[in-house]
C-alpha cells in the first residue's frame, strides 16, 4: 500500500481496524485513496470530464426545478433554454459571489461546441435529442431520485417537505401554474398528494441543481490548478475539496418557481437551509453509499434477499458499485460514463489507451478512476465533518486523537462490506 | 474434376511443406488458406454444373488401378456426397483461418488439415470400395498427428484411444467389404458392380452388422461413442471443427452409401434396431452433455445427440427422411463447427471452459459480447429454432421418419427439447450474471477471430430462411435411393417393414 507523504507524529498504538493503513493515513490528513501520481492524474481528469456535463446537470435541473415545474408532457426539459446556459455560476466568473474557478460564469466551452455537435455532426436540437446525442440527463434525474426516494437522511430540508408551510406554499404555486387549466386544477383536486409528491420532487431537482452549481467550478478549478502544477498531491486535492466544503458550506438552499414572470417561493432562502448539510451530506449518503441496484446487478427478487429490507442499508453507491456492467443500455453508470467520456482530458486518454483492452473499454477504465476520484471526494467529506465535529489531527491531547479514531473507523466500519470497493482502490492494477 | 478436390490439397500441403526459405507461420496460413479458398470455389463451381434432376452419379472419372485387387480410381458425386463435399471444404477453410497466426510447427500443421480435406474428399467420392477405405484410414493418420501434437493437456491419450476405435473401424469395414465382394462374386470392388441381393440373408445380417459397428464407431453410435469425447476435447478448436463437422460424416455417410444402398433387403431389418440405437444416442447424448461441467464436453455430447437424429432418419428410409439425413448432415456439421469455434474463442480469452468459473462473458465492454451473442445463436440453432438450418434438417428428419419409427420419432422429438436444456444451462452460466471483477481481464476478441463464426452464422440464417438451397442438390439423389429400396425390398423384408408401423 502506497504510504501519503504527509506526516504527523501518531500518538496513538496503531489501530487494529480492518482498513487500519487506510485510517493511519486520514489520521495522518491523507485520503482513502493512495497518494500516487496515477492515482492524482485519474482522480483530476475524472473531474474535469465530469465537471463538464455537470455544468449541463445544474443548468438543467434548475431549469426544470423553476421553469418547466409540473408540466403535464414535460418533453423538451432537456432543451435547455439561452438564459439558463447564459445564466450565471455564482462560483465562477468576475460577478461571482466568492469565485472559485477562474473561468467563465456562462456555460463552459466544451459543452456548448458538444452540444452543438455532440457525437455526430452540426444538425437540429431535436435530431440530436433523439438520436441520443447529448448529455444525459436521465444520469442527473436518477441521482435527484435516489435523494427523493431515500429521504430521511438527516438536515432540516427533507422534513420540511412535509410542513404545512411547504404544503402551502406549493400549493398557492401549483394553482397559479394551471391557473388556465381546469382539467389539471380538477385532478389536482381529486389527487392533491400526486401533486404535492411532484412538487416535492421538484424541489429535489432545486436541491441538486444548487449543489452541482458549486461543484462543477471546484472541479474545473482543481484540474487548472493540476495543470498549472500546484496540486500535486492527493492529500492536496482533498484539501482543496475541503477548504472548498468550508467555504461555501453556508450557500443557501431553496427552490423559486417563476410562472407567467412572478416568482414563487416554495422553498425561501429565508429558510436558512445551508448547502452543507441540506445538499452536500445528503447526496454523499444517497449517491455515493446508498443509490439502488441498476439492472443486471442484483435479483429484485424477494425471495433470493439480494436486496436489503431496509433502505439505509442500501449500499449501491460509487463507493461499492461493480463498475463493470457499465455499458448496459439505458443504467445510470453507463449514462454518466458516457457523458464524462466526451470530454477527457489527452493525458487520460493515452492513459486509457496503454490499459486492459485501450479504447475499447475506456467506459469501463474511466468509471473505476471515477470510483477513485469519488474514493477523494468522501474523503474531503470525511475529513470535513471530523474538522467540524471533532478534533484538528495535530492535537497534542490523545483523548481527542482517540475520538477522531473511533470517528475514522466508524466511517470505515461502512467499507467493511464485500462489495465496498475501498480495498481495490488501494491497488494500482484496478482498473 | 472430382480429382481436384483430392489433389489439389495434396498440392498444398507439399507447397507448405516443402517451400524453400523461412516463411512465417502466419504466410504458410495464408498459402494453406489459398489452396483451401481454391478447393472451396472449385467445390462451389461444381454445385453450379451439377444436374439437380439427375438422381445418379455425376463427374464420373474412372481409372483402372490394380485390376487384379478389384481397386479402381473410380470417383464420382450425387446429391449425397456433393453437400458433404462442400461442407468438408468450407470447414477446412474455417478450420484453417481459425487456426490463428502464432500456431506451433506451421510447416506440419497445415498440411496436414490439407491431407485430412484431401482424404475425406477422397471417401465422399470413391466409388470403389477399396479405395474408399484407402481414403477413410488415410484420414486417420493426419488426424492422429493433429490431436497428438496440438491438442490438450491429455492429447497422447485422446490421441491414441482415436487411433485404436477408428482403425477398428477401418478394419470391420474393410471386413465387411471384402465379404461382400468375394461373397457376391463380384471381380471388381467398384459400387455399381457389387451386388448383395443373392447372398442369403443370414449372410447378409452378418456383413450388414460388421459394417454398422465400422460406421458406427466412426458416427458414434452410443455404445461406441466413448472416444469422442476425448478426442474432439482434447483436439484444438480447428481440429475439433474437422473432427465433429466433417469426419463423423464418414460415418454416416458410409451407412448411407453402403448400408442402406448396398443392402436394399436387409435394410428393413436392421432398421428398427438402428433406429432404437439412433433414439439411445440422442437421449444419451442430451442427458450427458446436461451432466457436464466443460463446455466444449458438452458441445461433444450434444455431437452425439444430433448424430442420432441422422440414424433414425436413415433407419426410416423414406424420401423425406433421407433428405432430412442428408440435411442433417450438413446443418450438423456448420452447428457444429460454430459451437466449437466459439467455444475456442471463449476458451482461449477467458482461460477456461469450466461452467462453474464462466460468467457474465454477455458484458457489453468487459465481456466478449459478440461471440456470446453468437454463441447464443448457435445454441438456438442447434436446438432447432426455426428460421435457422437445425429446424429445417430436424423437422425433415421428424416429418419423414413419423410414418416409419412413431415411438423412436417422438422420443427424438422430446430429446430435441433436451437440447434446449443443456444449451439454456451452457448460455446462462456462460453468458449471462455478472463478470468477475477480479479475473474478468480478458484480452478483446480480434475480428479475424469473429470472422468464421460469422460466416457461419450467415449460412446457417441463409439455409434457415432457404432451405431449398440445403435440399435442392439431393433430392432427387434421396428420392431414387428410396425408391430403389422399395423395389429391392421382397414380400418378406415388406412384412418386416410394416412391423415397426404396426407398434
Amino acid at each position: 500500500m502506497v504510504q501519503t507523504p504527509v506526516k504527523t507524529v501518531t500518538k496513538l498504538p496503531p489501530s487494529s481496524h480492518e482498513f487500519a493503513p487506510v485510517i493511519h493515513r486520514l489520521e495522518a490528513g491523507g485520503a482513502m485513496l493512495p497518494d500516487t501520481p496515477e492515482n492524482l492524474m485519474q482522480i483530476i481528469g475524472l473531474y474535469k470530464a465530469y465537471a463538464v456535463p455537470m455544468d449541463f446537470y445544474w443548468r438543467d435541473l434548475l431549469y426544470i426545478a423553476e421553469q418547466v415545474f409540473l408540466e403535464p408532457f414535460p418533453f423538451f426539459k432537456y432543451f435547455l433554454s439561452q438564459e439558463y446556459l447564459d445564466r450565471h455560476n455564482h462560483y465562477a466568473g468576475d460577478d461571482a459571489d466568492l469565485r472559485i474557478w477562474r473561468g467563465e460564469a456562462t456555460a463552459h466551452p466544451e459543452l456548448l461546441a458538444f452540444m452543438e455537435k455532440g457525437e455526430t455532426f452540426k444538425m437540429p436540437k431535436l435530431f440530436h435529442h433523439l438520436w441520443h446525442d447529448r448529455i444525459n440527463m436521465e444520469f442527473a434525474e436518477a441521482c435527484m431520485r435516489a435523494m427523493l426516494w431515500h429521504r430521511g437522511m438527516g438536515g432540516q430540508f427533507d422534513p420540511y417537505l412535509d410542513t404545512d408551510e411547504y404544503k402551502a406554499n406549493a400549493d398557492r404555486a401549483i394553482k397559479a401554474y394551471f391557473k388556465f387549466n381546469p382539467v389539471m386544477l380538477g385532478l389536482y383536486k381529486l389527487f392533491p398528494d400526486m401533486f404535492l409528491e411532484q412538487v416535492r420532487q421538484l424541489s429535489y431537482y432545486a436541491n441538486l441543481g444548487l449543489f452541482w452549481e458549486v461543484m462543477a467550478p471546484v472541479f474545473f478549478e482543481m484540474s487548472d490548478r493540476y495543470d498549472e502544477g500546484s496540486i500535486k498531491s492527493v492529500p492536496e486535492a482533498m484539501n482543496f475539496l475541503v477548504n472548498g466544503i468550508f467555504a461555501i458550506a453556508g450557500r443557501p438552499i431553496y427552490h423559486h418557481v417563476y410562472i407567467r414572470g412572478e416568482c414563487y417561493e416554495i422553498i425561501p432562502k429565508s429558510k436558512g437551509f445551508m448547502w452543507l448539510y441540506e445538499a452536500a451530506l445528503p447526496y454523499v449518503e444517497a449517491v455515493f453509499y446508498r443509490t439502488a441496484p441498476f439492472r443486471g446487478t442484483k435479483s429484485y427478487n424477494a425471495q433470493a434477499k439480494q436486496v436489503p429490507e431496509d433502505q439505509k442499508d442500501f449500499h449501491y453507491g460509487i463507493l461499492y458499485a461493480d463498475v463493470f456492467p457499465v455499458g448496459t443500455a439505458g443504467i445510470p453508470p453507463t449514462q454518466l460514463m458516457q457523458d464524462m467520456l466526451h470530454f477527457l482530458p489527452p493525458y487520460l486518454v493515452d492513459y486509457y489507451s496503454q490499459h486492459c483492452r485501450g479504447e475499447d473499454d475506456m467506459l469501463i477504465q474511466l468509471g473505476i478512476s471515477f470510483q477513485r476520484s469519488m474514493y477523494c471526494v468522501t474523503s474531503a467529506v470525511i475529513q470535513a465533518l471530523r474538522t467540524a465535529l471533532l478534533y484538528p489531527l495535530d492535537d497534542p491531547n490523545p483523548k481527542h486523537l482517540m475520538a477522531n479514531r473511533k470517528f475514522f473507523e466508524a466511517q470505515m466500519d461502512r467499507f467493511k462490506r464485500p462489495e465496498a470497493r475501498l480495498r481495490d482502490i488501494q491497488r494500482q492494477d484496478y482498473r | 474434376m472430382l480429382s481436384t478436390l483430392i489433389w489439389l490439397p495434396v498440392v498444398g500441403a507439399v507447397a507448405v511443406g516443402f517451400l524453400p526459405g523461412n516463411h512465417t507461420a502466419n504466410r504458410l496460413r495464408f498459402i494453406a488458406l489459398a489452396f483451401a479458398s481454391g478447393i472451396l470455389l472449385w467445390s462451389f463451381w461444381l454445385l453450379r454444373q451439377f444436374d439437380l434432376t439427375a438422381s445418379g452419379l455425376q463427374f464420373q472419372e474412372y481409372i483402372s488401378w490394380i485390376p487384379q485387387l478389384g481397386l479402381s480410381y473410380s470417383l464420382g458425386a450425387d446429391g449425397l456426397s456433393l453437400p458433404l463435399l462442400v461442407l468438408s471444404a468450407l470447414l477446412t477453410w474455417i478450420a484453417i483461418y481459425g487456426s490463428g497466426e502464432g500456431v506451433e510447427r506451421p510447416r506440419l500443421y497445415y498440411p496436414l488439415i490439407l491431407l485430412v480435406n484431401s482424404a475425406i474428399a477422397g471417401a465422399f467420392v470413391a466409388q470403389n470400395l477399396l479405395l474408399f477405405v484407402l481414403f477413410y484410414e488415410l484420414e486417420l493418420i493426419p488426424l492422429y498427428l493433429l490431436i497428438a501434437i496440438w491438442g490438450g493437456e491429455k492429447r497422447g491419450y485422446a490421441a491414441m484411444k482415436f487411433l485404436i476405435y477408428t482403425a477398428v473401424s477401418g478394419i470391420l469395414i474393410l471386413a465387411a467389404f471384402l465379404g461382400m465382394a468375394w461373397l457376391s462374386g463380384s471381380g471388381s470392388f467398384d459400387w455399381n458392380s457389387i451386388a448383395t441381393g443373392d447372398l442369403p440373408l443370414t449372410t447378409q445380417l452378418v456383413l450388414i452388422t460388421v459394417l454398422l459397428v465400422g460406421f458406427g464407431i466412426k458416427i458414434p453410435l452410443v455404445p461406441l461413442h466413448t472416444w469422442l469425447p476425448d478426442a474432439y476435447v482434447e483436439a484444438s478448436q480447428p481440429v475439433a471443427i474437422l473432427l465433429g463437422g466433417i469426419l463423423a460424416k464418414l460415418g454416416t455417410y458410409g451407412l448411407v452409401r453402403f448400408g442402406l444402398q448396398l443392402f436394399p433387403e436387409t435394410w428393413a431389418l436392421v432398421a428398427p434396431g438402428l433406429a432404437i440405437i439412433g433414439v439411445v444416442s440422442v437421449i444419451y447424448g442430451a442427458l450427458t452433455a446436461i451432466a457436464q461441467k466443460d463446455i466444449k464436453r458438452m458441445v461433444a455430447y450434444s455431437s452425439i445427440g444430433h448424430m442420432g437424429y441422422i440414424i433414425v432418419a436413415a433407419a426410416a428410409g423414406t424420401p423425406l427422411s433421407l433428405l432430412g439425413a442428408v440435411g442433417q448432415m450438413v446443418s450438423h456439421g456448420l452447428i457444429l463447427a460454430i459451437l466449437f469455434h466459439l467455444v475456442g474463442v471463449v476458451e482461449k480469452k477467458v482461460g477456461t471452459r469450466e461452467l462453474d468459473v464462466l460468467n457474465g462473458l454477455m458484458n457489453p465492454i468487459r465481456g466478449l459480447p459478440l461471440t456470446s451473442a453468437l454463441l447464443v445463436l448457435a445454441g438456438m440453432a442447434s436446438a432447432g429454432i426455426p428460421g435457422m438450418v437445425g429446424f429445417i434438417a430436424e423437422f425433415l428428419v421428424f416429418q419423414g421418419s413419423f410414418s416409419a419409427f412413431p415411438v423412436p420419432t417422438l422420443l427424438c422429438i422430446i430429446s430435441s427439447g433436451l437440447t434446449a436444456v443443456y444449451f439454456v444451462i451452457l448460455l446462462n452460466r456462460t453468458c449471462f450474471g455478472r463478470l468477475n471483477n477480479s479475473l474478468a481481464y480478458y484480452p478483446k476478441v480480434r475480428w479475424p477471430e469473429r470472422t468464421p463464426a460469422l460466416i457461419l452464422a450467415a449460412i446457417i440464417f441463409f439455409l434457415g430462411l432457404q432451405p431449398a438451397w440445403l435440399l435442392r442438390w439431393s433430392e432427387a439423389t434421396t428420392t431414387a435411393m428410396v425408391a430403389a429400396f422399395e423395389t429391392a425390398s421382397n414380400p418378406q423384408v415388406a412384412t418386416a417393414i410394416e412391423l415397426p408401423a404396426k407398434k
